[in-house]
């Protein structure tokens, strides 16, 4: 081993916590995939995977991974783990999991979401109405932001004239739990103010239920019983969390990266529109919003000459696997005509029949993201509608600090703080 | 009663095997492998058809 390879594969697991690592964690990913494909972090006391292949493992095997946060044989009182309170994501493996999901799942995908798309376009519409004389675009703030949170509102069946409300709560609820300081007691305010808002509702439609997404999760049943106010709440939260802010960053993030990563690509996308869908699912493999899954292990794994004992906490990169090269050609080049990748609407299971290995952004499984279909149409409709409406689009500014996001190791999600842009009319 | 799976319609999606684990089970290359021959009992019959309610693919029925 030459001193170049040996420093590489010297890892200080402090590094985790650098500024460095939250800009650009993909040269630490490598160097676990090379040297650490089963690393064991004693400084965070977590093992580390890597590879695609190890990755997709642990998601298929949820007997031996398991998500549930609680330990089994500790005390844990349900929610208290969460900004937002008790949420779906902590019941793990059980069957509780699969029926809450259920309750919702299937408004996000086939003939439900089709329905929904009419409204997606008039609502991205209305969107860049507001800002089409300008001449110019704050992407983050006026666009990404606030098509898919209106989208999530609508679909709860929240009145449309509290949209604007909702909004700004929203920003400033995912500022507050991004980026600290006075943004948190900003973002604290505006989740109480908007579950003083909400909370009569939920009371009504428990009583009286309409065809929306708010009142089936106010009289879904589990094990013959209601779920509690401030667990409906939780469940709120967690829509507009993984169903708004996740979609917001995505789209945020294919315009970065058709701005400043591939402008030359920008011109074929231009072109043919089709190629958003392409957009997205690269840059889900490229530098996806999440890159960090957790799981814990319920027996012992043996693994490349590791042991990885029973009960410890694994944390499985994302963000790494999607960049290995044992799976990708010229892993580090973003490209939206690469041909081993799947490149179509993606799949539980991870396995298409085209052959092709997907990307990891979603996970896979269990977990597997059950808004994954909306993700993809959402995101393709708001860039379509936003492409056809205007002319040259360019970056306002010729340097970006770039994609970063506040802690990939706490599940914070990458994306531009701001991105300008410049554009003409037709 | 049996549970039969459609493999020319069936894109792998994954959905019956993750829900319904009891009945289902993920074969070579993603797709179903159905672990019960003969179904006699109600809760599996449920299980069954809520499989066949969710499949994106439209490519599981049930037959006498």
């Amino acid at each position: 081993m030459s001193a170049t390879a040996e420093s590489l594969a010297d890892l200080d697991p402090r590094e985790f916590d650098s500024e460095a690592f939250q800009q650009d964690p993909f040269p630490i990913y490598k160097r676990l995939r090379d040297y650490h494909p089963v690393y064991h972090d004693r400084f965070h006391n977590r093992w580390i995977l890597s590879r695609y292949w190890d990755i997709d493992g642990a998601f298929q095997d949820n007997e031996s991974f398991d998500r549930a946060v609680y330990k089994p044989d500790g005390p844990y009182e349900f929610g208290s783990r969460h900004v937002f309170g008790p949420n779906i994501l902590e019941y793990g493996n059980s069957n509780e999991h699969r029926r809450l999901r259920n309750i919702v799942a299937g408004q996000f995908v086939g003939q439900k979401l089709t329905d929904f798309l009419p409204m997606i376009d008039q609502i991205s519409q209305e969107v860049i109405d507001r800002f089409i004389d300008d001449g110019e675009v704050e992407l983050v703030t006026q666009f990404s932001s606030q098509v898919p949170i209106r989208v999530i509102s609508n679909m709860l069946g929240l009145p449309r004239e509290d949209e604007d409300t909702f909004v700004e709560w929203y920003q400033l609820l995912i500022a507050g739990l991004g980026f600290g300081g006075d943004h948190m007691a900003r973002g604290i305010k505006a989740r109480n103010d908007m579950w003083d808002y909400i909370d009569p509702m939920i009371r009504e439609r428990s009583k009286n239920p309409g065809e929306d997404l708010l009142s089936r999760i106010c009289v879904a049943e589990l094990d013959g019983s209601r779920m509690s106010v401030e667990e409906i709440k939780g469940f709120v939260a967690l829509l507009l969390a993984a169903g708004g802010d996740t979609t917001d960053k995505a789209i945020a993030n294919m315009w970065y990266h058709m701005l400043y990563t591939r402008p030359d690509q920008l011109s074929d996308v231009l072109e043919n529109p089709a190629l958003w869908e392409n957009v997205f699912t690269e840059m889900m493999r490229y530098d996806p919003v999440v890159h960090a899954q957790f799981r814990h292990t319920t027996r012992e794994i043996p693994l490349h000459g590791h042991v990885i004992p029973e009960r410890a906490g694994v944390i499985l990169y994302l963000g790494a696997g999607n960049r290995d090269e044992r799976v990708f050609k010229d892993p580090d080049t973003f490209d939206v005509h690469r041909d081993d990748l799947h490149m179509g609407r993606e799949n539980r299971s991870g396995r298409y029949k085209d052959g092709k290995p997907g990307h990891l952004g979603f996970g896979i499984g269990q977990h597997f993201c059950m808004g994954y279909a909306m993700a993809r149409q959402e995101s393709a409709i708001a860039c379509t509608r936003l492409m056809e409406a205007i002319r040259n689009p360019r970056p306002k500014f010729a340097e970006h600090p770039g994609i970063s996001s506040p802690s990939i190791d706490s599940g914070g999600f990458r994306s531009p703080q701001e991105l300008w842009m410049e554009f003409d009319r037709p | 009663m049996k549970v039969k799976i459609d493999y020319e319609k069936c894109y792998k999606s994954g959905e019956c095997y993750y829900n319904h684990p009891e009945l289902f089970r993920m074969g070579d290359e993603g797709y179903p492998v159905v672990l019960v021959d003969q179904i006699s009992d109600d809760a599996t019959r449920r299980h069954a058809e809520e499989a066949i309610e969710v499949c994106p693919a439209v490519a599981i029925t049930l037959e006498d």
